[in-house]
């Protein structure tokens, strides 16, 4: 399994309240050595590797979690709380 | 549950963990656990438990003045997720002695502590006897005069039976009403349909009303009495001596 954190970055500068968050929770729960990346959608550019995987899986909120599983399929997570409990938890 | 580990080192390992893995420990550690489900948010604590153990035991107080909603709610959830809901009545003779002495809405004029001594305390001190566990909803966000020290995990003495251990899990202690809607959304959990009238904090019909933009949830109950005094006497930390 290969899990993907994609956290905005707004266009001063700075992460997203909501992906600030969720990476504090993840710091906090002890999860973080979970988190295979971390990839950032650069809202002021739409070339930027998180931004391509927002397109790719058709996902318009951040920040989201891509959960690659061991026989190619991947889930992706916009809901903190399920992928905590589905995933991290499981 | 291994008496050997001592619960202030259990309750250090726990306290940053979610509740679904505070959920996992309680009912991986507990044959005789039983949650309290009082009709409100806390159907989150079922949903979580029914993931793990599909025949989980919950228990309700029943009251007798619960809101019409709420009785329809409990066996909404009792469809819903196939469990069996134990609905813990009040001694009848208890309750027709103070209606008789006091009439229906003896609270109003000295506070909702008898009534809920006798319509919640003494039964649920009596389901409590059956268990070595229970489960609550409790959290810290609920009440900031009262709940703010809530444990995940506690030796609850007050209500144990003589001599033995009484093992009391708030899984949702460190979440706020916020995480806790975010579950109910995330999972489409059925829920009680007085929260989409402006009800929060859900109790009995008598002493709970909607709240306002602004208020607190704890501010649509006992309203008519002083903060520091909004407890039923349910949890140890406020029955009074």
């Amino acid at each position: 399994m290969n899990i993907t954190l994609v956290k905005k970055i707004l266009a001063d500068g700075s992460p997203c309240r909501k992906c600030a968050d969720v990476l504090h929770k993840l710091e906090q729960g002890g999860y973080l050595a979970q988190i295979d990346q971390i990839v950032e959608a650069i809202e002021t550019d739409p070339d930027s590797r998180g931004m391509q995987l927002a397109k790719q899986y058709e996902v318009d909120r951040a920040p989201f979690f891509l959960v690659e599983q061991d026989d190619g399929s991947t889930e992706v997570y916009t809901v903190y709380l399920k992928f905590q409990m589905e995933v991290l938890d499981a | 549950m291994n008496d050997q580990i001592p619960l202030v080192d259990i309750e250090q390992q726990l306290a940053n963990q979610s509740p679904f893995r505070i959920m996992k420990h309680a009912l991986e550690s507990h044959d005789r656990i039983a949650i309290s489900f009082s009709g409100a948010e806390d159907v989150a604590l079922v949903d979580m438990a029914s993931r793990i153990r599909p025949d989980v035991e919950v228990f309700s107080l029943d009251t007798g003045r619960l809101h019409p909603e709420t009785y329809q709610f409990i066996e909404t959830v009792r469809n819903h997720y196939k469990i069996n809901i134990d609905i813990i009545s009040p001694d009848g003779d208890a309750v027709r002695q103070l209606v008789r002495e006091k009439g229906l809405y003896s609270f109003y004029q000295d506070t909702h502590k008898e009534c809920c001594g006798i319509r919640k305390i003494t039964p649920l001190r009596n389901k409590l006897l059956e268990v070595d566990a229970w489960i609550t909803g409790q959290r810290k966000d609920q009440s900031p005069g009262t709940r703010s020290d809530i444990p995940v995990i506690q030796d609850d003495q007050g209500f144990a039976r003589a001599g033995e251990t009484l093992t009391k899990y708030n899984p949702l202690a460190n979440w706020s009403s916020e995480e806790v809607w975010a579950y109910i959304r995330a999972y489409e959990v059925p829920y009680n349909p007085l929260h989409d009238r402006g009800f929060i904090s859900i109790g009995c019909e008598p002493c709970t009303r909607p709240v306002g933009p602004g208020q607190h949830e704890r501010e649509g109950r006992w309203w008519w009495e002083e903060d520091t005094k909004k407890e039923c006497g349910l949890h140890a930390s406020n029955i009074n001596p």
